[in-house]
């Protein structure tokens, strides 16, 4: 059976593959800026779509007409392979199963796991789904040697949304999901100028930075790679410390992975409590940096 | 003058209890309030409709419980509230179904939704929504503004933001950086006790045949070590951290 691949995110798309490969012959779908990176992961074919951003509805579009040569589909769950999978879903009217964290096959069904209430449970689900979104940072990528062929196309369908001005953001090669220890911050931190005080802790570790959804997508005080969460990056260190966050479901979602999760907050009754196997109640301005110098001996 | 403007709403559960011995959630007397993006999409909704003039629609796909829910949005602004019972948990492709049939027997310019749901975050429903309805989406914005019979967003995505513009009739998709939703003063939510609400049951047919095979919440099995003393708790997370860095 074959499976087309397709994210924004190129490293999205290899992780993919290594989920995949055992179970499909592996085509994907991508822009023509990541096609050199995406050569060696394993693809038979590769569309080479010309450009390096579209509407959703196009790229939908170009998806569901590959749906006869190609039996499922596998879209990478950013903000915009969201989108064209719940369209690539309601056009084609196959089934769609989003942000997946576990998939297999049994007797031509498929078998899917995905974080529900928030992150509270797991649910797992057999279905005759054709569509998914894959969540990020699933699988480590593994090359494979492949000689795809390349399919250049340009998409048929033109949308309605006019593309205007690009912002770029600030961006990290980091990858968080692959980090040992991760020092994580929250709101509890009051100004970005004290942001010092965390990487000054989390270099003595030698850790990495990560945060919570305001402090990555809504202040920018991090990149929003280093966004922990059911919206952001599921992350499994070794050691996860929490540092002035709540610890509400939508943020425990992406740090469950954790082996041993320690807590700084000053309010005893915070959930992140409830999710740590060590917790400290206190100001994190005076807790953190007697940690820093104690560690730096 | 003005626009029509609609609001999809989503309602959730106050607080999911679980039992610690199955793992499973209980639902017994749970409370449902209006679902964290569906505040954002109101407030985006009741701005448009302060900036521009118009009038603000809510419909919520829901069940039962779902007039207190109906009476949050509206204390924050909407005008009127439509219901449709028969909401199916887990199936996202049939709340799109429903609520596309609902809101093409009512005349709109422009539709605002949450960009996903704080509960199940399939992020399904403002996609295929479009698709039905046949009207372009702008997805994911984080600013709103309307000229010339048009909307243009700043889409906010993973690697940059964008600008994205269409023009009505469309839908708009927002996220949790859009706005900070307000909270209703006593005397608005007395007043959206006399607004019109109309409650009806959907007309098409839940077909939905997957098979759940269980739905969990994974062991926690934390050791839950806290320390309520500065001195000693640091003490100890120290010996902690060298055990892991060493
Ligand atoms: C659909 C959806 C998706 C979401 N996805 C994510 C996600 O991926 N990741 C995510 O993180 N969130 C996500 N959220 C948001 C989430 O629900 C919470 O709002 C968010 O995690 C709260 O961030 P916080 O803990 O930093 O802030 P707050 O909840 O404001 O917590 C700040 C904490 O700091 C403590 N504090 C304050 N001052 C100090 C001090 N001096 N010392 C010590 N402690 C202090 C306070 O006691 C408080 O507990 C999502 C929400 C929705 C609706």
């Amino acid at each position: 059976m074959k499976a087309l691949l397709f994210s924004d995110r190129p490293l999205v798309t290899a992780q993919m593959s290594s989920l995949l490969c055992d179970y499909f012959e592996i085509g994907f779908m991508a822009y023509s800026k990541d096609y050199e990176s995406l050569k060696d992961f394993g693809a038979k074919e590769i569309i080479v779509i010309n450009g390096e951003y579209s509407p959703a509805e196009s790229l939908a579009r170009e998806i569901v007409s590959y749906m006869k040569e190609y039996d499922y589909i596998f879209i990478g769950a950013t903000v915009l392979g969201r989108e064209v999978g719940a369209m690539a879903a309601a056009i084609s009217g196959a089934e769609m199963k989003s942000e997946i964290i576990e998939f297999g096959i049994k007797d031509g069904k498929t078998t899917t796991k995905r974080l529900y209430y928030g992150g509270k449970t797991v649910l797992e689900e057999e279905s005759n789904a054709k569509i998914f979104t894959v969540s990020q940072g699933l699988k480590e990528t593994k090359k494979i040697e492949s000689s795809p062929k390349k399919n250049e196309i340009e998409l048929k369908t033109k949308s309605s949304v006019e593309l205007g001005e690009k912002i770029q953001k600030a961006t990290t090669s980091t990858d968080i999901t692959k980090a040992d220890i991760i020092v994580s911050i929250g709101r509890g931190l009051s100004k970005k100028e004290d942001l010092s005080i965390i990487t000054d802790f989390a270099s003595v570790m030698h850790a990495e930075l990560a945060g919570s959804r305001p402090i990555c997508a809504d202040y920018h005080w991090l990149e929003e790679e280093r966004q922990v969460g059911l919206s952001g990056k599921k992350v499994n260190p070794k050691l996860y410390i929490a540092i002035g966050i709540s610890g509400q479901i939508q943020h425990i979602a992406g740090m469950r992975g954790s082996k041993t999760v320690i807590a700084i907050n000053k309010d005893k009754s915070a959930p992140i409590f409830s999710e740590c196997d060590y917790g400290i109640v206190g100001d994190l301005y005076s807790i953190v940096p007697k940690l820093t110098k104690i560690l730096r001996g | 003058m003005g626009y029509n403007i609609i609001v999809c709403i989503k309602q959730i559960a106050n607080d999911i209890e679980i039992d610690p011995q199955t793992r499973e959630p209980v639902f017994s007397d749970t409370k449902y309030r209006l679902e964290d993006l569906s505040r954002n999409a109101v407030e985006e909704a009741v701005r448009i409709k302060e900036k521009y003039g118009g009038k603000v629609t809510g419909i919520l796909f829901g069940t039962e419980q779902s007039t207190v829910v109906m009476k949050e949005a509206m204390a924050m602004g909407a005008d009127e509230g439509i219901i449709v019972k028969g909401f199916k948990e887990n199936s996202p492709d049939f709340t799109a179904k429903v609520l596309a049939e609902r809101i093409k027997r009512i005349q709109y310019d422009i539709i605002i939704i949450g960009y996903a749901s704080a509960d199940s975050y399939t992020a399904q429903v403002p996609g295929a929504l479009s698709i039905l309805l046949g009207i372009p989406l702008l997805g994911s914005a984080i600013k709103t503004e309307i000229a010339d019979n048009k909307v243009r967003i700043t889409r906010e995505s993973d690697d940059f933001d964008i600008v994205e513009s269409a023009s009505m009739p469309l839908l708009v998709s927002v996220t949790q950086e859009a706005n900070e939703p307000r909270l209703p003063l006593l005397i608005q939510v007395m007043a959206a006790a006399k607004k019109p609400m109309s409650i009806e049951e959907t007309a098409l047919k839940y077909d939905g045949i997957d098979k759940i095979i269980g739905n969990k919440a994974p062991e926690s099995g934390r050791k839950h070590i806290i320390y309520e003393d500065e001195g000693k708790g640091i003490e100890e997370i120290v010996k902690i951290i060298k055990g892991e860095i060493s």
